[in-house]
């Protein structure tokens, strides 16, 4: 079993088993999927190495829209403009945490630095909102529909496996974030 | 909690990245736009909290009002600026996966958590 995160002399450390480190990589290498951005024929190389990107449009996967928000809550156009701007390099920023907290899949025990708690709950939280979207969390009664799912025998669909998968992937986040403000509290 | 030092959160950000500072200045003057959070049922409470005290440097006790407004209201005016400057947090809440938006401050509405007053300003160290 997975132990709690906690903040101690070493930084912020955990204890993961094998089968959940795998689980956690492959929901890792999922989200980055999401997140990749499409090679376009005819793209202007420089422009996407500087992070435009002109023919870019609003998601249409609820999850990649979700992870990647409009600017603007009524001017389309105003999100669009923006989008064009830096939606590229925000894609970039969460693969970026994203392949680091995967990186520190590699051994049982996490030893992680101020930093690398830092990708890690944001990892997870990118990991969380897109089994979210998938589990149809809208209100925070669903959210209290799937917690309640907490038994891993009772698995026997694809929807009760993701509300335990979700389930873990809070738990764990919920604990690194309380070791993340215990070292806030510390370093204050 | 602790004593409230105006200018807000915005001078702290200008000193961190004071390139593009300097030049939002010149174009933009004292135009007010709004940071706008907004609640969902994803993010967790102590996470949202979190950000708030390592992004803006807010207290915990400001960073934990918020946090209770975008949960209970809905949504929550987490800082103001420059449009550029609140667009600048919105991307950087994008790469926490908090639902931000911008919006003009409206007459009356604008800056109510944003600017000077809150209790507990410029406490706290970023990273």
């Amino acid at each position: 079993m997975a132990k709690a995160f906690k903040y101690g002399l070493k930084g912020i450390t955990g204890f993961l088993e094998p089968a959940e480190r795998d689980l956690l990589r492959s929901l890792i290498d999922d989200v980055i999927s999401m997140l990749q951005p499409e090679e376009r024929d005819g793209q202007d190389p420089l422009a996407a190495l500087i992070g435009l990107d002109m023919d870019v449009a609003e998601p249409t996967d609820r999850a990649v829209k979700r992870l990647l928000p409009n600017i603007s809550k009524n001017d389309d156009a105003a999100s669009l403009e923006f989008r064009q701007l830096t939606e590229r390099s925000l894609r970039e920023t969460k693969i970026g945490a994203l392949r680091a907290a995967a990186l520190d899949l590699d051994k049982d025990e996490i030893v992680l630095t101020p930093e690398g708690a830092k990708h890690w709950s944001m990892a997870l939280n990118d990991v969380r909102l897109v089994l979210a979207e998938r589990l149809d969390i809208r209100d925070e009664a669903d959210a209290e529909h799937v917690h309640r799912m907490q038994d891993w025998s009772q698995a026997e669909d694809v929807e009760s496996y993701l509300a335990l998968v979700y389930n873990f992937t809070t738990w764990l986040q919920e604990s690194v974030v309380q070791a993340m403000l215990q070292s806030l509290e510390t370093r204050r | 909690m602790t004593i409230s030092v105006a200018p807000g959160p915005d001078t702290r950000e200008g000193v961190r990245t004071g390139t593009a500072e300097s030049t939002d200045s010149l174009t933009a003057p004292d135009i007010p736009w709004n940071l706008v959070i907004w609640n969902d049922p994803v993010n967790l409470m102590s996470y949202v909290s979190y950000v708030f005290q390592s992004y803006f440097g807010y207290s915990e006790t400001k960073a934990n009002k918020l946090m209770m407004e975008v949960h209970k209201k809905g949504r929550s005016i987490v800082a103001a600026g420059s449009k550029e400057q609140v667009e600048r947090h919105a991307v950087a809440m994008h790469g926490f996966g908090l639902w931000a938006t911008v919006e003009k401050a409206s007459g009356g509405h604008g800056g109510k958590t944003g600017k000077s007053g809150g209790p507990g300003q410029g406490k706290g160290k970023r990273g």
